[in-house]
C-alpha cells in the first residue's frame, strides 16, 4: 500500500485533513479495499482513545433537547416513521395468517413486537408533544438567534474591513502623489545638475589655431572648469581672459584671467563675476595685463 | 419486572430497532464521557452542548447500522459525534485558529479513575498510550482532543509540518499495534 496514503489514513483518522486532502484519499478509500479497511481500523484505534477522556456532566435538559430535535427533524425524515408502518402492516398481516397456519402465529407475534417497540420508540415524542412544543421552539430560536449573531458579527467583520481596506487604498493614494511629486523634483534636480561638457571649435586667428578649449560648466552651481592646451605664450602687458555669454545680460561676463604655464596650457575653475542666469557661449579673448571690466580685445576662441 | 443489565453494544442496537427506553439507556453511559471530549474541542459550552445533541441525534439515526463485530458501541459514538463536532468546527472557522498554550496544557488524556480500575479497557488503552515516545504521545492527544488540522497544530506548537506527521503517524499505528497486543 502507498505509504503516502496510510499517512493521510492515520491523520484522516484524528480529523487532521485539510480539504483537498480529505478528497484524495476519499478517492482511494473508494478504489482500494486494504485502504478502505485500514481506515477504518484507524478511526477505531482513535476511538479507543475515548476511554481516556474526563467526564463532564452534560447539560440536564439534554435529552429533552435531544427529543425536541429529533421531533423536529422526523417531520422531514420520518426517521421513526418507517418502523411504525411497517410494524403496523405486519401486525395486520400476521393476524390474518395466523388464522391459517400456527406457524405463521409467531410471525405476527414477532412483528407484533415490533410495533410494541415502535409505538414506545414513538409514544414519549407524541405524548409529551405540547410540552416539548414549547422546547423545541425555544431551541429553534436559539439556532436562529445564533446564525443571526454569527451574521451580524460576519457583517460587522467584513465592514470593518472594508472601511480599513479603503483607508489604506487613500494613505496608498496619498502616498502615490507624495512619491510622484519627489520623483519629478530629483528629475528636475537631475537635469539641473548635469554637466555641460564643451569643446571649443579652433580659433580663426592664425597664430591661435592649435590652441584647445575645453569647458566644463555646471548649470546648478553656474561655476565652470576651464582647460587651455597648445596656446601661444600671450605677449608682454597682455592676459588670456574668458567671458561668459548670458543672453539676458548685455555684454558678455568676465569669468576671469588664465594664466597658461609654459607649454601653453592651463586648468582653472571659475566663477563668473556678477550672476549669470544662462550660459550660452564662452568666448577666450587677449585683454590688457590682470583683465578688463568689459570685453575689448580680440576674440581668440568661441562657441559653442 | 427489573430488567437486567444490558451491555451498550445491545443498548445501541436496541436503539437501532427504535427502542428509546434502550436510546436514554445509552445515553445515560455514553454522555459524560462525550461531554468531556466536546468541551475540550469546543471552549464555547453552548456550542458544546449544541454538537451533544446533534451527535446523539445522529446516533440515533445511524445506530441501525452499527455492527458490534466491527467495533465497540461507546468508540462507534465517539467517532461520529467527534467527526460531527469537527465539521461544526470547520463551519464556524474553528479549526484555523491557533490555541493558546494554556489550552493545550489541558489537553491531557489522564488515566482511569481509581473506580473505573475495573474498566479493562481503559487501562489497556492508557497502558498502549503511556509506551508511547512522549512526542508522539503529545502530539496525539492534542490532536484528538482539539480537532485541529495538521498545519494549525504545526503552527501552533511551532514544530515543522513534516515533524508533526510523521510523529503522529508513526505513534498512531505503534498505538494501534500495541492495542492488538503487539510490541
Amino acid at each position: 500500500m502507498d505509504s503516502h496514503l496510510e499517512a493521510l489514513a492515520a491523520l484522516n483518522a484524528l480529523g487532521m485533513l485539510e480539504n483537498d486532502e480529505k478528497r484524495a484519499l476519499d478517492g482511494a478509500i473508494a478504489r482500494e479495499k486494504d485502504l478502505r479497511l485500514l481506515n477504518s481500523a484507524l478511526e477505531q484505534t482513535v476511538a479507543e482513545l475515548g476511554h481516556l477522556i474526563a467526564p463532564v456532566e452534560p447539560p440536564a435538559d439534554m435529552k429533552k433537547r435531544i427529543r425536541a430535535k429529533l421531533r423536529s427533524r422526523g417531520a422531514k425524515t420520518s426517521t421513526l416513521s418507517p418502523g411504525l408502518l411497517l410494524g403496523g402492516l405486519g401486525w395486520l398481516l400476521a393476524v390474518g395468517l395466523a388464522v391459517l397456519s400456527a406457524t405463521l402465529w409467531q410471525s405476527r407475534a414477532k412483528l407484533t413486537q415490533q410495533v410494541a417497540a415502535a409505538s414506545q420508540a414513538i409514544a414519549p415524542v407524541v405524548g409529551a408533544a405540547s410540552a416539548e412544543d414549547d422546547g423545541n421552539v425555544r431551541t429553534l430560536a436559539e439556532e436562529l438567534k445564533k446564525l443571526r449573531d454569527d451574521f451580524e458579527a460576519k457583517q460587522t467583520a467584513l465592514n470593518q474591513e472594508v472601511t480599513t481596506a479603503r483607508a489604506s487604498e487613500k494613505t496608498a493614494q496619498g502616498r502615490i502623489t507624495q512619491l510622484t511629486a519627489e520623483v519629478a523634483t530629483l528629475k528636475e534636480q537631475s537635469e539641473q545638475a548635469a554637466m555641460k561638457v564643451l569643446t571649443l571649435p579652433a580659433s580663426t586667428v592664425w597664430e591661435y589655431r592649435r590652441g584647445e578649449m575645453l569647458v566644463v560648466w555646471d548649470r546648478l552651481r553656474r561655476q565652470g572648469v576651464l582647460m587651455l592646451d597648445k596656446m601661444p605664450k600671450v605677449e608682454s602687458g597682455r592676459d588670456y581672459q574668458l567671458w561668459i555669454v548670458d543672453p539676458q545680460q548685455p555684454d558678455p561676463v568676465s569669468a576671469g584671467v588664465v594664466a597658461v604655464d609654459a607649454k601653453g596650457a592651463a586648468q582653472i575653475q571659475f566663477k563668473p563675476a556678477t550672476a549669470v542666469n544662462e550660459a550660452s557661449k564662452f568666448i577666450l579673448s587677449l585683454e590688457k595685463k590682470d583683465g578688463a571690466a568689459k570685453r575689448e580685445g580680440e576674440i581668440l576662441i568661441s562657441g559653442p | 419486572m427489573p430488567q437486567p443489565e444490558l451491555s451498550e453494544e445491545d443498548l445501541l442496537q436496541r436503539a437501532g430497532r427504535g427502542d428509546v427506553r434502550a436510546f436514554n439507556q445509552f445515553q445515560d453511559a455514553v454522555a459524560p464521557r462525550l461531554f468531556g471530549l466536546l468541551r475540550q474541542m469546543m471552549p464555547d459550552g453552548a456550542v458544546a452542548e449544541e454538537a451533544l445533541v446533534d451527535g446523539f441525534v445522529q446516533v440515533w439515526e445511524h445506530a441501525s447500522g452499527f455492527d458490534p463485530a466491527h467495533g465497540s458501541a461507546f468508540t462507534w459514538a465517539v467517532t461520529l459525534v467527534r467527526q460531527q463536532a469537527i465539521e461544526r468546527m470547520r463551519i464556524l472557522g474553528r479549526r484555523n485558529r491557533l490555541v493558546d498554550a494554556a489550552v493545550l496544557e489541558q489537553a491531557v488524556l489522564s488515566a482511569p479513575a481509581a473506580e473505573d480500575l475495573t474498566d479493562t479497557r481503559s487501562a489497556a488503552v492508557f497502558a498502549a498510550l503511556k509506551q508511547l515516545p512522549k512526542d508522539q504521545r503529545r502530539l496525539i492527544e492534542i490532536a484528538f482532543l482539539k480537532g485541529l488540522t495538521g498545519h494549525v497544530l504545526s503552527e501552533t506548537l511551532e514544530q515543522p509540518i513534516a515533524t508533526v506527521k510523521t510523529n503522529i503517524c508513526g505513534g498512531l499505528f505503534r498505538f494501534r499495534d500495541l492495542l492488538k497486543g503487539g510490541e
